[in-house]
This record gives C-alpha cells, structure tokens and sequence, in this order.
C-alpha cells in the first residue's frame, strides 16, 4: 500500500460511517506499541522492516530510552477491503498504572478498542482495571484481539497456555460481551513476527480442505474440540490419549512447523512450505542469516497482521453513528446528576449525538479529553518560517481589527496580510471576530510574551467531534468541567441572540473560535480546514481557555462531559524547587504549563511557599521531572520530600507508665538520675505551682501575669477548626468596630451562625473546670482564628469576643485595650510556634488567672506627678513587637537614642514590648509544665486488594505505623478493600512501595484527614524499674514522636538534644597519611 | 634532634583538653574530643563517656599529674573526680572539629530559617522554603560568625540576598490611630514611608517614634498583623 495523501484522508473523514476511532489497551509491556507499529507499516507511513522496532507512536525521547508509552498519541490510517474504505482513529496507549490517566483520556474519545493480551503472561492486573475503566466510561463495544507475541520457540505449552487466557477475562466481565475466538472477536497474532489471524481465517481455509461446513469449523476450532480424520467428524471431549485439540492440531502445527523449519534452517522444508502456501520470497529474505527476517518474510504474506486486524475492527466495532444512547447519557451526566434533570434544551442535544450529523444546522459538539504540548516547530504551519513572525503577524491583525471596530466597519473591511499565506491569517477570522473574544485579549495578551520568551511549546487539544462540523475560525462556546447549563439559562434569558456581545459573565464558560485543526499522525501533524463529525483530531490555539479537558459546543445548552474518572489518583507528593533561587519565576511559568499538559498531574503551592508536584507514581513523576526540566521550564530543579506539618499540643497526665503500671504505685527506684528534668527547665523569678499555674513578671517588674494551659476536648478543637472562617470573620468585625465604622451592620445570618457556634462550645466545655469559660473568651490564635483559646479569668474582664470590644469612652478603658492588645499578640505568637518544635498548637486553652498591672500604674501616675511627658512614652507604645526590638539594627539604635533621650523609660524596651514577651514566656512555660505531645497529621487511606497480598499490604502499613480501621470485601470479587490511617510523615514512597511488595495487585489512595495525637511521649525516659527493665537505659529505639519532632528541630536548625558522637573511643582520630 | 619514626613518637589521639587555672596553678584533664560540649549542655549524661581518665593532670601532654597538695591548696579537696567535673564545666575548651562543625550548621539553618520567615517572594506574597534559602545562603558564600547572635545575622543576610533574587521583607500591617487635626500633617510625613499602611517592619520605629513626637502622645499606632503573607495551600486551576 502506499502512503495516503492527505486528501485521501479528508474524503473518507466525510464519510461517518466508515470511521472507526479505536484505541489499543494492555498491560504494560504486552506490545501495545509493537502492534500500533503493524498497523502503521500497513499504511506505508513506516517501513514494514522496521514495524516493532521502531515504535513510531513512542515519540517522546524518554518513550524510546525506556521502552514504555507514556501518553496517548493518535494516527489516522486507511484501510481498504472489497469496496470499503475506511478511516481508522488508531490511538495508542500506555500500559504503565501511572499513566492510566492517559488511557482514559484515550478511553474518552474512543467507540472501542483493542485488548492485547500477552500469551504467556495473560492476563494480567493492569487487565482488569482497564477493563473497569472501560465499563465504567461506557464504552461498552470493545472486543479483544489477543497477541501472542513471544510465540517464537513453539513447544507444547503453548498450546495449553492459549486455553488459560479465557477464563481470567471472561470473569471479570459479566456482560453479555465476552471475548471468545468463536464468536469472532479474538486475533491470534505475533506482531513482532508480523502474522496474525482469527479463527474465521482458517476456518474458511479448511472448510474447502477437509470438506467440513465453515460454521461448523468456527465453533470448534477453538476449545475442547478434536477431529476424527477418519470420519471427518469432529468430537467433543478427547477421544483418544495423546490427541492434540483442533485449534492446535489445525492451526498452531502448521505455524510450529514454519518456525522449526526457518529456526533449523531447513532449507528445502522452507520452500516446500512457501511453495505450498503459494508465497514469494524475495531473493534478499531468504538468504538473510537471521531466521527472525524470514519467518517476518513469509508470515507476513501468509497471515499478514494488519489484514486481520484492520478487518475485524472494521467489521466488529461500531461507526460513531452507532453510539449507544446509554453512552450518551453516561457522557453528559455528572455523578448523580441524572438525564432527566437537565433542561429541555440540554435533552434536545441527545439527538444530536445520536445522530453524529454533519449538516450545517447541527450543533457542534466536540469533546477536548487532554491537552498535550508539541513543539512549535513541529505544527505545520511553523515548518517553512519561525513561529515569532506568526505571532507578530497575528498580533498585528489583532490591532488591526481592534482599530477596525473603532472605526464601526463593516465585515471584512480588514484587509489581508498580504505577505502571508492563507495559513496564518485565517487562525484568527478577520472582523467578525465577537467583542466576547475582545474581553479575553486581556487575558491573552500576556501569552504572546511568553511564547515569544520559550517559543518552543504549543498546546494542542486532544480531541473528538461528537457531532456537526469543526470549521476553521468558527466560534464555540468551551465549556469547563464544572460549567453548568442550568446556570447559563438562570442568567441568561431565553432566546438570545447569537453573538454574545452583552452575554454575563457565566463561570467556567468561555467564547472564542477555533483556530487551527490538525489531523493527528502520531508524531506529525496535518492541517486541516474543517472535521466532520465523529473523528478525533488536534485544536490549536485553545490553551487560553481549556485548563485540562473540556466541552465545546456552538450551544451553550449542552452539559460539559463528566470528568474523567481516573484509575489512579495522584499520591506521590514532592517538593520542587529550582536550583537557583533566582530562577523561581520561570518554575512557577513551567510548572503552569506542565498543569496544563498532563491530566493527571497537580501542583500546589502550600502555605510554606513549598511547590508541590503530586503524580500518579514514580515513573509518571520522573516523566513530569523530565518535562519540566526540558520542555516547560527549562531549568536545573531539585526535589525532596516535602515538608510534613506538626502540631503541639498537651494532654492530661497519664494513668499509666509505658509498661502499663498504674503510676504511682510504682516506686521510682534506682534510676533517680534519669528523672525529668522538667522543673530545671523553668529559670528562677517564674513561679510554678503544682497545679501548672505559671506566674511571671515583666523584666521591669511592674505586671505579673498568671497563666495556665488546658487542653481542650476533642470535639471542641474540631468545632473550632470546622469555624475557622466564621471566627475570622467575627475578628474582622471586630475591627471594623474598633475603627468606629459602624455603617458595617452585622449580618444577620453571620449572627446567627455565631450564636450557634458559641452554643456548640458551650455545649462541649461542660464541668466544673470550664464553667463560664465561653463567655470569658478572649482570643482565638494562632492568626487570630486558630484551634487554641485563650481565656481571661480576671474580674474586671468585660472584653470577650462575643460583646466586641469594651465601651472606650474611659480612659481606662483604652489603656487595658492596648495593654491587652500586647497579650492577645503574646497569646498569638505562643500559638504559633510552640516550644517543642516550633510549630502551631492546637487544641490547647490559655487560661490567664490574674493579670496585675497595679504597679504599672502605680508608676504611670507617680510618673504623670513628675513629667507629663513620661506617661505617653510608657504607655502609647501601642503594639510593639518584642521580635522586632532584637531584629533589627536600626531598631537597636533607635533604642539606644530614645534611652538617651528619656533616661526615665526602664532599659527594658517599650512596656508593651516587654507584655508581648511576657505573655509569651507565660504560655510557653506553662505548656512545658504540661505533658506535651506532638499531633501528627494523617492520611486515611484506601487499598483495594487481592486477597493473597493482603499479607504483604498489612506487613507495609505497619512497617510505616499506619493502622487499619476496617477490611472488607468487595461484593461478588475476590477483592479486599482496606481502610486505614497513616502518618503523612511515613507516606513518602509509601504508594511505590506497595505497588512494589504486592506485585500491583494494590493500589492505595491517599487523602488528608485529621490531626492525631502521637500517643508517646516526646521527652519520656525510663523512669521506674519496670521500664528500665522493658526498654533499657537509653529508650530511644521505639519513641516515634521524639524521632520527628527531632527531624523538624534538626531541620529549623534549632537545638537537638543529640550526642555528636555516640561512643568516645571509637572516633578515628588519626588522619590517613599518619 | 630526634628522628621521627612510628615508634618514638607518641601521639595524642582522641584527646581534647580542658585547662582550668586555679590558685595560681593550671589544671588539665584529658577528655575524649567532641565530647565535652555534650557534657556541658547535658546530652551526655556518662562521666565515663567524656574522660579518658579520672586523674587530672598539670600537662597532659607531657603526661604530668598535679600533685596531691596543690589539688587540695586549689579545689580544697583530693577527690579527682569531683575536680574532674568541676573543670569540666568550668574550664577553658577546645572546640573540636565535629562540635565546631554541628555548631555552625545549626546557626546556618537557624538564619535560614528565619530570613524564610520573615521574608516573601514579593511577586506571590509567598515564603521562600527554608531549603530554598539556605542553597541562596550558599550562593552568595554567607558565613557564619559565631559571635552574633543569630537573628542579627539573618536581617544582614536579607540585605544580600536582595541583591541575588527577588525578595523581601514581610511587611507588617499596621492602623493609626491619630487626633483629627494632627493627621493631615503627619499623613505627609509618613508618605515616603508607607504602602498603604503596609510597611517594612525596619521602618516600624521610625514610623512610632514619629507618631509619638508629632502627635506628643495622643495618636498611636497598632499592629494588624506582623506579616502580610498569603494563607492557605493554592492550586494550580
């Protein structure tokens, strides 16, 4: 066959019904790729030499190194059998589970697909989770073709490893669709070697031979069949011993035989063979030493693959125009949205896609499952000439048509660029070009820019015309995964006009026209004018405007197309960062367009400022490394795990020692050097009492705070987390007060949410300890909206959060405001770094007993006595910050000047300074006093198993301190799913080392869900002789909370309490040359 | 003079000194090296651990043991081990090489960690990561003196980083609060100062003291929030 022009394509896009849009689907490694190269070579677009070798739709670089696919590409061929033409849509995938992504964005755009199976290794795990994929998505009409590509050596279990196949398969579907040869939907083939064939094949074959009716042969040649040659009868059930079955007697003989005889380089048995079949060798093939070429020589002309392949889908898939009004409904109906629940117009669309019609009026439908970057250089309308001048050429139109609507001119009165070729110019349509665009200029502006900085990329959308026709420069509606039909017609009135001048703002809806079309031919590109319905093809130019996947209809009535479900959901976190700092705007750039790029990748920017990349898996990561280093961003990145938050926070006294004795009971014998060092930990001048109330005074001995620590019950920290938002806001009014703007009236349904807040925390902080305790609440923090509370215990407290501030009027009034201020910023910056590893607290009540300022103002009015002046200096500090005072250097100058100035002002600093670090202190000790725990935070995490790797996925959870909560199994399959909980401290690596120990037959998902308090306790020493005995003297093998709360202290550089060096004599001391 | 040959030199190895002087006199004792900060902060709890041997000595190169009398004449007591311990925390130190080496890191990382605190990346409003700040420390060759204080040293390594790549201190949000006549005036003053009441805490004092002088103690100013920092994790849409 020779190559087909590119008009030969576009005639047979036109015809509907012969379009086959396929896709081939395996388990990694079982020849997907090989076979797609078959099919390639039928075409001419490669040498039939090189079929297999040179995996033509394995484009990516990083594809031929490591011999795996690792996105989806699409090529059109042609095949032709008696009169039929047809267009096949081949679309190869990959087999890696961290590419499942990339298959079901293939999925998507298919009506069916090839299932390799390798003969060998059958049926395999990968199998079945594409199989789920393809129920699940509806794309019901796939038939399976099998491969037995390493059938070189035959040999006798071969023939009983083609019976295993079946079984495994037909299990897992329960459809009415199976896969059997007798049925005809099943390929025998060998791509590496070229043949493949299906039952019907030989069954015509040997219907004229031994004179058996063909229907006869097709339902016996496969399975337990056996012929009696004397009777010419076939039997079932083996009649004698020793008898081979018909499928093997018939057909794998005769193929065993071809491969002894080239293997054994029998000469004359060659041409005897070749004679017989009425083949023709060429001169070339028959000498070649390699037996490999021969046997491709002959097979391929005996039994030539692409035949029976291209043939069998042909005539066994459906043509788009026999989409399944079930698939329809599937494809447009989000989750649990259901058909009916659409309007009118949105159900009128079904018939469209019913009916795929190519006629102007019907709407044009086109689904875009991903977007893939390509270089520029290899779009089309780029090879003659660099991309910049089309950029500028179109930019310059782009003015010229903003000039021409100024001026109100009518259509078409933009010229042409003369200069250019129609390519370029038609990309945009030239003054009808809608003012909806116009708004997205802005937005688009900055791209040109970009482009021109790294003019290496386009994104070009993958896609598929479900119905009318795409037409270059035709204007569409693109609409986002979450746009919603129901909400345009809220908006929008019915019967609008066309043009969406005036058209609102409709979220994840957008307007803008077609730019370019391509025909897909895996790594090449063809242009194209218009697509008729029910082909797949490349946009141009809509990476403005589809992040990942979308809709595009010329209605705005249709419903975008579910999201695709996905096998694997990213789990594989880490932490990006470029090797020079000052290379930090072009990763952010890269990492946009690596988003935009790969379906299944997520990149987040945490709070840390950390850049997180979360991929599907290992392989999948490398890939986004690759991508990101050499296409995107295009600079050296560095990846670490990322940074795992903690919690601080205290619990009350244990009942129990670590050997489960009750404590007190036991005498603290022997070990007295190894007490707790708890209480020297406290420097003097602080009083501690054995309650844990601290009470501390200022360096100018003029306030004296008395604080406690409490923690707070559980429920509560979670009422307080579930309102962080509510409580912000609260804090926002309050300031707002503060100003005197009372025009900011509070909402009503804002107050009644406090009010129910308040009763929920009243309803939880129940007993004697906490009575009163919520209407004495001061402040929440860290941020003024965290999970810790901080409580004023004094009389003349009236400030609480509830009220708002206090009447300020009084002059005493204002002076505790700002006096309490400095706490309340003292409560906040306790709250944010706690003293065991500097990190947030959570879930802990400061309760402050008694703050005592009487000698502060003692002195403020003895001062006010002597020097007015002086009163103001102590006292309208306002709120400095202790941090800042022994920050900066300017700060220490400052300083040092205004002690000159006022030698009356304490050597202390501004009072309020001095108040903030009090309160610090105060919180801090008085958390030290209590016995704190670290909280982790926690992945719940899903595994669905098999059930003999349940062992080994419980060996891994356990090895990372994950714990199961549930295991059950799944309804009607030998599967197991298992719920559990897992430290995000341990997660790293954790999804590759299941996948690992279970041979894939696990597939974990991780998903953040609670804070957890380690039970350990952090700075805990053997201190009874039970636990000396139990744990030794040093203990430090088994304590999980002091290993990460000194990894974190490790990391913020912080003071850990470790021996440089473990044992003093085994140092070597000595250089080497001495 | 001696030629040296493996047999007649003896060499001191693993041994770190620690001398005291007391009563005119010098005291050493022989410890094992990077052991002696351990001891002195507490880690190391094993006296064993830290002393080659308990006898404390004059020269501890020379192999001289003090004498009896003037042990007792210095520390009122023979006991060698209590003597021991006193040197041990009282006495002059070498640093060894690992204990220098902890020491500085740990300075490295605490400058790190708070120039990744107080600063932002100015175009995002976001932190730069610690690890992110302390390749950039290394970049520009930023060593680290022992002898400042560490947060010191963090506002100087802020001022060269500036120069490398973009950030900037977290600016502070702050609210006046000034008497109505006095604003009009101050307000012209504190322009080249502010951002819209977000400023850069260097600036903090001067803006105070300014307030205070012009308003002499009736307008005062409030700190919002210390750092101006975007919150929350973002996705990439």
């Amino acid at each position: 066959m020779v190559l087909n022009s590119l008009d030969k394509m576009i005639q047979l896009q036109k015809n509907t019904a012969n379009i086959r849009n396929i896709c081939v689907l395996a388990h990694v490694d079982h020849g997907k790729t090989t076979l797609a190269d078959c099919l390639i070579s039928s075409n001419g677009i490669i040498s039939s030499r090189l079929a297999g070798k040179l995996r033509y739709m394995d484009s990516r670089e990083d594809e031929q190194i490591r011999g795996i696919t690792m996105k989806s590409s699409a090529i059109s061929l042609h095949y032709a059998t008696g009169n039929e033409e047809y267009l096949i849509n081949l679309i190869d995938s990959p087999g890696h589970v961290d590419f499942s992504s990339e298959v079901s964005t293939a999925v998507r755009i298919c009506d069916g697909c090839i299932i390799v199976v390798d003969a060998v290794e059958g049926v395999c795990p990968q199998i079945n989770a594409l199989t789920g994929t393809l129920f699940t998505s509806k794309v019901l009409e796939e038939r399976a073709e099998r491969e037995t590509e390493s059938q070189v050596n035959p040999n006798s279990e071969q023939g009983e490893q083609v019976y295993d196949w079946s079984t495994g398969l037909e299990d897992t579907d329960d459809s009415h669709l199976y896969f059997s040869p007798e049925q005809g939907n099943v390929v025998f083939t060998s791509a590496i070697d070229g043949w493949g064939f299906g039952i019907e094949h030989f069954a015509r074959i040997y219907s004229q031979k031994i004179g058996i009716k063909k229907e006869v042969l097709m339902k016996t040649l496969w399975g337990d069949y056996y012929i009696n040659m004397k009777a010419k009868k076939i039997m079932k059930g083996d009649q004698a011993k020793g008898k081979k079955p018909l499928f093997v007697q018939l057909i794998l003989e005769n193929i065993w035989s071809l491969y002894d005889a080239v293997l054994k380089k029998d000469k004359d048995k060659i041409d005897k063979i070749v004679t017989s079949l009425g083949l023709k060798i060429g001169a070339r093939e028959a000498r070649h030493s390699d037996p490999k070429v021969q046997i491709n020589a002959i097979c391929s002309q005996w039994l030539p693959i692409s035949h029976a392949v291209l043939a069998m889908v042909c005539q066994k898939l459906p043509s788009p125009l026999d989409i399944t009004a079930e698939r329809v409904e599937r494809l447009m109906c989000t989750g649990s949205q259901t058909f009916d629940s659409f309007p009118p117009e949105t159900q009128a669309l079904k018939a469209a896609f019913m009916k795929c019609g190519s006629e102007d009026t019907a709407p044009v439908i086109i689904f875009v499952s991903k977007m893939f970057a390509v270089d520029a250089k290899a779009l089309p309308q780029n090879k003659p000439r660099p991309l910049t001048q089309e950029e500028i050429a179109q930019r310059r139109e782009r003015a010229r048509q903003r000039h021409a609507e100024k001026l109100a001119a009518a259509q078409g009165q933009a010229p042409l660029e003369p200069t250019q070729d129609g390519s370029a110019i038609e990309t945009c349509p030239k003054g009808e070009e809608p003012r909806g665009d116009e708004q997205q200029v802005e937005s688009m502006t900055p791209k040109p820019v970009l482009q021109e900085e790294n003019n290496q990329e386009s994104f070009i959308a993958f896609a598929r015309v479900f119905s009318g026709v795409a037409r270059r420069g035709k204007k569409i509606f693109v609409l986002g995964p979450k746009y919603s039909p129901l909400e345009f017609l809220r908006r929008v009135p019915l019967g609008f006009s066309a043009p969406p001048d005036g058209l609102p703002q409709v979220p994840h809806m957008a307007y803008c026209a077609l730019e370019n079309l391509y025909l897909l031919m895996g790594r090449e590109l063809e242009y194209l004018e218009e697509v008729p319905p029910g082909n797949v093809l490349g946009i141009g130019g809509l990476q403005d405007f589809v992040l990942k996947s979308a809709t595009l209809c010329s209605l705005p009535s249709c419903p975008p197309f579910i999201p695709l479900n996905f096998e694997a959901t990213p789990i594989v976190r880490v932490a990006v960062e470029p090797k020079h700092p000052s290379e930090m705007p072009q990763l952010v750039k890269g990492m946009k367009l690596l988003n935009q790029a790969d379906p299944c990748v997520q990149i987040l920017i945490q709070e840390t400022g950390e850049h997180v990349l979360v991929t599907a898996g290992e392989v999948h990561l490398q890939r986004c490394l690759d991508d990101l280093k050499e296409r995107f961003a295009k600079i050296h990145i560095s990846v670490s795990e990322p940074i795992i938050p903690f919690r601080e926070t205290i619990t009350k006294p244990p009942k129990v020692d670590m050997v489960n004795e009750e404590i007190g009971k036991q005498q603290k014998v022997a070990v007295i050097h190894q007490m707790k060092e708890d209480q020297s930990k406290i420097p003097e001048g602080i009083q501690v009492d054995s309650d844990g109330l601290i009470t501390i005074t200022t360096p100018n001995k003029l306030a004296t705070l008395s604080v406690r620590a409490m923690p707070l019950p559980e429920e509560v920290t979670q009422i307080l987390e579930e309102n962080s938002d509510l409580i912000r806001s609260m804090e926002q009014l309050t300031s707002s007060l503060n100003e005197g703007e009372n025009t900011h009236m509070i909402h009503q349904k804002t107050q009644e949410k406090i009010w129910e807040f308040k009763g929920k925390l009243e309803q939880h902080l129940t007993g004697r300890r906490w009575r009163n305790i919520v209407d004495q609440i001061w402040s929440f923090g860290p941020r003024k909206c965290g999970p810790n509370i901080l409580v004023n215990k004094s009389e003349d407290f009236q400030n609480s959060v509830w009220t708002g501030p206090a009447d300020k009027a009084s002059k005493e009034a204002s002076r505790y405001r700002d006096l309490g201020n400095s706490i309340v910023s003292g409560f906040q910056l306790a709250t944010l770094s706690g003293p065991m590893c500097e990190e947030p607290l959570m879930g802990v009540c400061f309760v402050l007993e008694k703050w005592d300022l009487s000698k502060f103002e003692e002195q403020g009015a003895s001062d006010l006595a002597k020097e007015g002046q002086e009163e103001n200096e102590t006292c309208s500090g306002g709120n400095e910050n202790q941090e800042l005072q022994d920050g900066c250097s300017e700060a220490f100058e400052k300083r040092t000047s205004q002690k000159g100035e006022s030698p009356l002002t304490d050597c202390y600093g501004p009072f309020s300074g001095q108040l903030i670090a009090t309160m610090k202190e105060a919180c801090r000790y008085a958390l030290q006093v209590k016995p704190q725990r670290l909280m982790a935070a926690m992945y719940t995490c899903d595994i669905m198993a098999t059930g003999d790797v349940l062992g080994r996925v419980y060996a891994v959870l356990s090895k990372r301190e994950g714990r199961v909560l549930q295991e059950e199994m799944k309804e009607g399959t030998d599967m197991f799913i298992i719920k559990a909980v897992l430290p995000v401290a341990e997660s790293f690596g954790f999804a590759d080392e299941i996948r690992k120990r279970t041979s894939g037959l696990a597939s974990p998902q991780l998903v953040f869900s609670h804070w957890e308090i380690i039970p350990s306790d952090p700075f805990w020493v053997p201190t009874t002789e039970e636990e000396y005995l139990h744990f030794g003297e040093k203990a430090d093998s088994e304590n999980q909370a002091r290993k990460y709360m000194n990894a974190v202290r490790k990391r913020k550089g912080l003071y850990v309490e470790e021996k440089i060096v473990e044992h003093a004599e085994k140092q070597r001391t000595l250089s080497k040359n001495k | 003079m001696s030629i040296f040959t493996p047999t007649n030199q003896i060499r001191l190895t693993n041994v770190a000194v620690v001398r005291m002087k007391r009563a005119g006199k010098r005291f050493e004792i022989a410890c094992y090296k990077n052991k002696v900060v351990g001891w002195r902060s507490g880690v190391e709890k094993d006296l064993d651990e830290v002393l080659q041997t308990h006898s404390v000595f004059v020269n501890v190169s020379k192999g001289q043991v003090a004498k009896k009398e003037d042990l007792i004449s210095a520390f009122g007591t023979d006991d060698q081990t209590e003597i021991c311990k006193q040197i041990l925390t009282k006495g002059e130190v070498q640093v060894s090489d690992k204990e220098r080496h902890t020491q500085l890191e740990q300075m490295f990382r605490d400058i790190a960690t708070i120039v990744a605190d107080k600063c932002v990346n100015p175009e995002t409003k976001r932190p730069y990561t610690v690890i992110l700040i302390e390749r950039a420390m290394k970049d520009i060759h930023y060593s680290v003196k022992t002898n400042k204080s560490t947060k010191q040293q963090a506002l100087e390594v802020i001022k060269q980083l500036k120069e490398k790549m973009k950030i900037e201190r977290a600016h502070m949000r702050l609210r006046f609060i000034l008497p109505v006549n006095e604003g009009k005036k101050l307000k012209e003053k504190l322009k080249p100062l502010i951002k819209v009441c977000l400023i850069d805490p260097g600036c903090f004092r001067e803006i105070d003291e300014l307030i205070k002088k012009e308003t002499k103690g009736k307008g005062s100013l409030e700190v919002l929030n210390l750092k101006d920092v975007e919150e929350g994790d973002e996705k990439f849409e």
